[in-house]
């Protein structure tokens, strides 16, 4: 008994020493980001490798989330008679809700889990050591170009998700099932609004992107350098980061909801 | 009490009566060693007596836990990171596997100092990595990626990196391990051409005495956290200690044992058996 509570205590111990370093590597960070916008280039490189080439997978992916959700959602409206609601009910779920936390769990299987195996890899390999000898900070250099990349990427593939999902949606509705494409689209005008809907929806995203990107580059940076670290620090990096983004999803959906 | 440490201008580093442990045990007990300007300085000694530990000391990548470690008569650490990466533009550090950057070409590896330190034209850029790729015999490769290079050639590009800036020390990081004779043959000449044409200072980590022999001015054996012995190559080679003779001439056992301590044979087969 006396050895499970040692051990209980132990993790404990790791777990706060684990969230304390995260604050403090968080706050090393803030400093360098105006100094790193002046260099586009490093950011746009990252923007490239961590958004534009997730966006196949978010593409897919939003267009099948749209395309279940008119289908289990059309199921529940017909019993109601509001099948021409189908378009608000799709778009605003997804607008709010399942473009923003979706596509940042994706962002971060997919986007996420390789920032931490790069930056792992760089530190085993000692390229981040080589780069403290040539006087380079390497959290300038190799950090903050993918923190930033990371954080602006996920907005913009939260839009791109929730476009596709209203696609998936207006397929299946409008052509499948026959809802009126008229209904369909005037009923997103009426009801999904620019800032309680679309406004939070990106904001969301942003503080996933932002939560996504600075856990996969703190987990990379802090690797242990062999093969498992690396390893592990791929799968911390996915695993914390989808807990924390429900965990946020909640608490922000909370604080943003009107009638709550 | 304050310990005052005069640096000799002849020495471009000076290690004094450094103490240095991690953990529980003790790396460095009172070091100190001079690596004299314009010399190939090899530091050798048996696996695990701290020589990467040094290097890391000189590149201030560790603090001493006493005494000081001075590049060019200034204290190397503890300093301002902004001081620090001031000493450090006047050094190169070639590692073992040469950590080059993995996602840059051979090019962008050897300009990348540059491009980060200074704001040379794309045209001088140019000349001066492709100048210092030629000096590796490696000019040819200049449009490969690190993955596509030999242990060799990686190391020589990592070489070329390394001189770019211009330093005054380059470190050289167990430079021979792993290299077939010829490559071998490559990096001794080069690190003696390199250290004579330029007039640099190096200092050599390694455990291979023949190439040792062949290269380095000065050598020091460290043992159990000291120097016990300095010397040319071949003053360490005459050497009767113990500790000396034994790395020399790379006998299994003797001060440095063959054995990794441990309890009695059967004692411990009967504690397992028992566990």
């Amino acid at each position: 008994m006396s050895r499970a509570l040692r051990e209980c205590w132990l993790s404990f111990g790791q777990f706060a020493a684990t969230f304390g370093g995260f604050q403090l590597f968080s706050l090393r960070l803030l400093p360098y980001v105006p100094k790193s916008l002046l260099r586009p280039g490093l950011i746009s490189e990252q923007i490239y490798s961590l958004g534009a080439l997730s966006l196949v997978l978010i593409m897919f992916g939003g267009l099948f989330v749209g395309l279940v959700l008119a289908l289990q959602s059309y199921n529940t409206l017909v019993e109601f008679g509001s099948t021409d609601s189908l378009g608000a009910f799709a778009s605003e779920a997804l607008v709010r809700e399942l473009g923003p936390v979706v596509a940042a769990l994706l962002f971060a299987g997919r986007a996420g889990s390789a920032v931490a195996s790069e930056v792992g890899l760089m530190r085993a390999t000692d390229q981040i050591a080589a780069l403290e000898l040539m006087a380079v900070d390497p959290i300038q250099r190799i950090v903050v170009p993918r923190f930033i990349g990371g954080a602006v990427s996920v907005p913009l593939l939260a839009a791109i998700f929730s476009a596709m999902g209203v696609l998936g949606a207006y397929l299946v509705g409008v052509h499948l099932l026959g809802v009126d494409a008229g209904a369909f689209w005037s009923q997103i005008q009426d009801r999904v609004d620019a800032y309680e809907d679309v406004g939070v929806g990106l904001m969301k995203s942003f503080v996933f992107g932002v939560s996504a990107s600075l856990m996969g580059v703190f987990e990379g940076f802090y690797a242990a350098p062999t093969a498992e670290g690396v390893s592990r620090a791929a799968t911390r990096t996915v695993v914390i980061t989808s807990v924390w983004i429900l965990l946020l999803d909640f608490i922000i959906t909370g604080m943003t909801l009107p009638e709550v | 009490m304050i310990k005052v440490y005069a640096a000799s201008p002849e020495n471009l580093v000076e290690i004094r009566d450094v103490h240095y442990q991690r953990g529980d045990r003790s790396v460095f007990r009172g070091l100190s060693l001079d690596i004299p300007r314009g010399s190939v300085t090899a530091i050798m000694g048996p696996s695990g007596t701290g020589k990467t530990t040094l290097l890391n000391l000189v590149t201030g990548q560790l603090n001493p836990d006493d005494g000081v470690v001075l590049f060019d008569g200034r204290v190397v650490c503890p300093c301002s990171r902004r001081r620090l990466y001031e000493v450090r533009r006047k050094m190169g550090v070639l590692f073992q596997s040469g950590a080059l950057l993995s996602n840059l070409s051979v090019f962008e590896n050897v300009a990348f100092p540059l491009r980060e330190h200074t704001r040379l034209p794309e045209e001088l850029v140019r000349q001066i990595v492709l100048m210092k790729l030629h000096s590796v015999g490696l000019r040819g490769a200049w449009q490969h990626m690190p993955a596509q290079l030999s242990g060799g050639m990686a190391r020589r590009v990592a070489l070329a990196r390394a001189l770019v800036m211009d330093p005054e020390l380059i470190i050289y990081d167990e430079p021979f391990t792993g290299l077939d004779p010829i490559s071998m043959g490559v990096i001794v000449r080069l690190i003696r051409h390199t250290n004579d044409a330029l007039g640099i200072t190096s200092i050599v980590v390694t455990h291979d005495v023949a190439e040792t022999h062949e290269l380095a001015d000065l050598s020091y054996l460290l043992s159990d956290g000291k120097v016990v012995a300095r010397g040319s190559p071949q003053e360490l080679q005459r050497d009767q200690n113990d500790t000396v003779r034994q790395f020399m001439q790379g006998l299994a056992d003797g001060p440095v044992p063959f054995h990794f301590p441990g309890p009695e044979y059967t004692e411990q087969l009967q504690a397992m058996a028992q566990a």
